[in-house]
């Protein structure tokens, strides 16, 4: 086996960012012991292949300096794109810093773990760093666009999102552009405070043969509650990780996803819940709907540590394939150390309800449009969870056929 | 309006339908009789186009055109509507929704323009007043909840919103309490015009005391073996469709 790995990450070239020592070692040691990409053989791995993501021949698109000021939004926007980056003005209880600028030991509390993070630890080429103080409730909605265009570019970015004590946000992670053979690597770390509440909106529609690796890591401290929304439509290849570690005593946690993959476009989204402390939920719903021969993953794992009693952890994943050749991955986790929890999964993949099918189109709907209404309605529980309407919106016309 | 020759259907490789006839005019009511397993829901699922069964022989052609040859949705926006004898629910789709999709589509199929809200919501006020139908079901998901006598309801207010030219009823009657009954069966007399036809499937005679038929048939083993006027639903209420067996 070549060491592919190990020559991926020397053409991203080395980080712009501080980071704390320990991390680098830990990443360097890892690409070094791993040597090369991770096969169907490695769990994690297992239905996602990353041939194609080795044979990759990218160049790094660094963001420096400091960003061009964006004016006159009613939101707040940070805006990566094409190596050039805008950033709207900071508002009070809201400040906005490039992440080269973030001190080694604001990334203390992290860790890295698997290829994709240590390939971010060691070559991430900015990002931003938001803090919201604590008790503030920020009106606008902070919305990070990523832009990846062009060919063979490779955007290695590192958010850190800090939301202290008692202070409320609502956030959207946009990931758009057309790029050939580019490579995304996005990580963003949630440090979320005592009684804070954050919500997220993630939109993913990327044209173009791009690999995009989004990993966000939520860090919950006691009574917080963190949402978020991951929405993928329409991307060639899209690896989404989400980790949560519930550190706080009853942190809520929601992960709610919709994907829709057509072609030969693969979707996996990976989820993992720490249940460390006790009185926690977590609720997790993901709906899957697949044409065509796209290829579909869901793994969701919970842990719920001894001491984490009194833990509900709730976890869904219903999938809808339009064609035969479209196939799901599904695959629930459950790993608990504790004897007082709830904890329950179901996943369940079928075809689209031909009776129902029939019946709209007995009155008159087109099969295509009576397949939209369908595949809406069962969607309908994470839309409704989607407060963005930049997303909202682009959720519909994506859906519109 | 309505023209079925030799009209042969199978489903899973069994033949139900052998060698049918029907003609249906405009502003006629035709009842279809028959015993169980005669084909009587078979002939309501070809007329809408359930793929589920295979034509092996005969045509029908409607206001002169080969339906065999249009798809489902395009039979409902030629005209043809089957009010269901099971009315599907569907989660998360309202009735309104769906209904102002379908109204729109078949509107723009015959060149009308798409309905405003306040025209389309003053046609649910309406049509909903006519069938007796809470106007709070509007709102609700298709059927979702629905009691069986809702059901029916709501499949004919669809009816009186869409305006078809042939409305084909598959024992509309069944799970129908006298009351329902007569809700049903008065909202489809007053849609009856002189353009449009009816054709009222029914295992009993009770239905056709409200739906009042020009002609009734009785289908038994895949064929229409008799035909006759009202009275003949009287008569086989009397006698039971062994009289026809024999």
């Amino acid at each position: 086996m070549s060491e592919n790995l190990v020559a991926f990450e020397h053409q991203l070239g080395t980080t712009s960012l501080s980071m704390p020592e320990l991390l680098t070692k830990e990443a360097k040691e890892g690409i070094a012991r791993q040597a090369s990409f991770p096969t169907t053989r490695d769990e994690p791995w297992k239905y996602t292949r990353l041939a194609r993501v080795a044979g990759l021949t990218v160049a790094p698109i660094a963001f420096k300096g400091a960003p061009a000021l964006l004016k006159g939004m009613e939101t707040i926007d940070v805006i990566f794109e094409k190596g050039t980056w805008w950033c709207s003005a900071a508002v009070e209880g809201l400040t906005l810093q490039s992440a080269n600028e973030i001190s080694p030991e604001s990334w203390q509390a992290c860790t890295t773990k698997g290829h994709v993070q240590h390939l971010n630890t060691l070559t991430a080429q900015g990002g931003i760093g938001i803090t919201i103080a604590a008790g503030t409730t920020i009106q606008q909605p902070v919305r990070i666009i990523h832009r990846c265009s062009g060919a063979q570019g490779a955007m290695v970015l590192h958010h850190q999102i800090k939301v202290e004590d008692r202070a409320h946000v609502r956030i959207e992670l946009i990931f758009e552009g057309e790029a050939e053979q580019a490579y995304s690597n996005v990580l963003t770390d949630f440090f979320v405070g005592k009684e804070a509440q954050v919500h997220v909106d993630k939109w993913q529609n990327t044209q173009g043969a791009h690999y995009g690796f989004y990993n966000e890591r939520i860090y919950q401290e006691r009574q917080s509650t963190f949402r978020m929304q991951t929405i993928t439509a329409n991307t060639h290849f899209t690896r989404n990780d989400v980790e949560v570690f519930s550190q706080g005593e009853a942190a809520h946690t929601q992960l709610y996803g919709a994907f829709f993959g057509r072609g030969q476009q693969l979707i996996d989204n990976h989820t993992y819940v720490h249940h460390m402390a006790p009185h926690g939920t977590s609720d997790e719903n993901y709906k899957g709907v697949l044409w065509d021969k796209a290829t579909g993953v869901f793994n969701g794992k919970v842990k719920v540590y001894q001491d984490a009693q009194k833990i509900n952890a709730y976890q869904s994943n219903k999938n809808l394939l339009l064609s035969s050749a479209a196939s799901m991955n599904a695959k629930p986790e459950l790993e608990i150390y504790a004897d007082d929890v709830k904890c329950s999964h179901g996943s369940t993949t079928g075809q689209l309800d031909a009776q129902a099918l029939f019946y709209l189109q007995a009155r008159g709907i087109s099969k295509a449009k009576a397949t939209e209404m369908l595949v809406g309605a069962f969607c309908a529980e994470v839309f409704e969870a989607v407060h963005s309407e930049y997303i909202q919106t682009a959720i519909a016309e994506h859906l519109t056929l | 309006m309505l023209e079925i020759k030799a009209l042969h259907a199978s489903i899973n490789g069994i033949e139900i339908l052998k060698g049918l006839n029907l003609t249906v005019k405009p502003g006629e009511v035709h009842a279809i009789m028959g015993p169980n397993g005669a084909g009587k829901s078979t002939l309501a699922s070809v007329l809408a186009g359930k793929e589920d069964y295979e034509i092996t022989s005969g045509e029908i052609v409607f206001v002169g055109k080969d339906l065999l040859e249009l798809s489902v949705e395009e039979r409902a926006r030629e005209g043809v509507f089957l009010a269901f004898q099971y009315p599907v629910e569907i989660p998360g789709v309202s009735n309104v929704n769906f209904l102002k999709t379908a109204m729109n589509e078949i509107r723009e199929h015959r060149g009308l323009p798409a309905l405003s809200a306040k025209e389309f919501l003053s046609l649910v006020k309406e049509k909903s007043a006519l069938v007796e139908l809470d106007a709070s079901l509007a709102s609700r998901a298709v059927n979702e909840g629905f009691s069986g006598g809702e059901k029916k309801r709501n499949e004919i207010f669809q009816m009186a919103m869409l305006e078809p030219k042939l409305a084909v009823l598959d024992e509309t009657d069944s799970g129908l309490d006298i009351d329902a009954l007569r809700i049903v069966a008065q909202g489809v007399n007053t849609l009856k015009t002189s353009d449009n036809a009816t054709l009222v499937i029914t295992h009993y005679q009770r239905l056709l005391d409200y739906i009042v038929p020009d002609y009734v048939h009785v289908l038994f083993d895949g064929k229409i073996v008799k035909t006759g006027g009202k009275e003949l639903a009287l008569e086989l209420e009397e006698k039971g469709y062994d009289w026809i067996k024999s």
